[in-house]
């Protein structure tokens, strides 16, 4: 299971924008498949496999901190767990494009608007390069679906962005 | 062409979903249409910076820590741990504030766990100032450990608190229905503060019939 926990990761922090709740989620996926780990090992397509078992216990975990009584930082005290902090870590370097680097944090932000759902189909598919053809049996919804969803987080971050949204509307009456 | 459809379909256009007769529909409404032209610029804009989204990368030590608690957490059947996965993402997240030099005195805080599973309870520690240096003691009860620590019930350390909120994340598991009390003792010098959590434990067959988060700050 080592190899798979870089991957495994990097899913959790692109659904949560937060190294603390990666790690949580990573945590409690690891709990619940290390038993199973030989049966792991017969799985040709493990990635996907993994991808779907990290997702359900991601809407699991934002719905079960929007029923907590209680507020909790995401916030471990060891300084990158703020998006915009952590890419900042991450991303290009000494000679970083900073227009680039500030529409990346200004992306995080939008992404931070978006429900789980329309997260994980627009990570999946826009960064991690899924097809939504591959993402149907992860995700576990049907295509239609997925498109429209994709659809609509894509709209909300360009609305978010203050990029064009295409406001249909507003065209029609040119 | 109108611009509705053009807007209806510019994300099949940009994802290659498209034969080429619409896309040289949508090409000839773009090069004569400025508005739709811009929001195709800035969509393709988005995709781009999408993809070039980068991670951080795992923090050290993670993995081995993350899978060495997973190794050492309690083995049980495969009913069981659907169970465990359904209380584990009920209680997850579940926090308790523990306000340090603030408060006097300290509340008593609540959580319940279901027997033999593990579940994630988060302390929080809110210093008035940064406390580096600070001796940081747990005292469990007798049939909860903490997921990889085995039998140990009294753990010591020294740790750097900054100014605020400081979160523990301790991966705890009751092995019997008794529950008890957690006791964190904070010191520094001469200065310390004691925190007690009262610890629930319902049985394995209660797990998922309701959430259960009691805490209170």
């Amino acid at each position: 299971m080592r190899p798979q926990v870089e991957f495994l990761h990097r899913l959790a922090w692109r659904f949560t924008g937060s190294v603390a709740d990666a790690e949580d989620l990573v945590q409690d996926v690891l709990l619940k498949l290390y038993p199973r780990r030989e049966e792991l090992a017969g799985i040709e397509q493990l990635r996907p496999w993994l991808a779907k078992v990290l997702y359900r216990q991601y809407v699991d975990f934002v719905r079960q901190r929007a029923r907590s009584p209680v507020a909790v930082p995401a916030e471990d005290g060891q300084g990158a767990d703020d998006p915009v902090e952590a890419l900042a870590a991450a991303q290009d370097g000494p000679d970083g494009d900073a227009e680039r680097g500030d529409l990346r944090a200004r992306i995080l932000a939008a992404l931070e608007q978006l429900s789980p759902e329309q997260r994980a189909v627009v990570t999946m598919h826009d960064v991690e390069g899924y097809s939504l053809e591959e993402l149907k049996p992860i995700l576990g919804a049907p295509l239609g679906t997925l498109k429209s969803r994709l659809h609509r987080a894509r709209q909300r971050l360009r609305v978010q962005l203050g990029m064009e949204p295409f406001s249909a509307l507003e065209r029609v009456k040119r | 062409m109108d611009c509705r459809h053009f807007a209806l379909r510019v994300d099949d256009w940009l994802d290659g979903r498209l034969n080429l007769a619409e896309r040289q529909l949508m090409q000839s409404h773009v090069e004569r249409c400025p508005g739709c032209r811009r929001g195709y610029e800035d969509a393709g804009a988005l995709r781009a910076t999408l993809r070039m989204l980068p991670a951080p990368a795992v923090r050290p030590g993670f993995a081995e820590r993350a899978l060495a608690t997973a190794a050492a957490a309690p083995r049980r059947g495969r009913q069981a741990m659907l169970g465990m996965a359904l209380a584990a993402s009920l209680v997850l997240g579940l926090g308790v504030a523990m306000i340090l030099f603030a408060v006097r005195p300290e509340p008593v805080h609540t959580v319940v766990l279901t027997v033999r599973q593990p579940e994630s309870v988060r302390l929080v520690f809110n210093a008035g100032k940064p406390l580096p240096g600070a001796t940081l003691s747990l005292s469990l009860p007798e049939n909860v450990e903490i997921v990889g620590f085995g039998e140990r019930r009294e753990l010591t350390w020294q740790t750097d608190l900054d100014e605020g909120e400081n979160l523990l994340r301790l991966p705890l598991v009751a092995h019997g229905p008794a529950g008890g009390e957690l006791v964190a003792r904070v010191s520094r010098g001469a200065s310390s503060r004691t925190f007690r959590l009262k610890i629930e434990v319902r049985g394995a067959d209660a797990a998922g019939a309701s959430p259960a988060l009691r805490a209170s700050v």
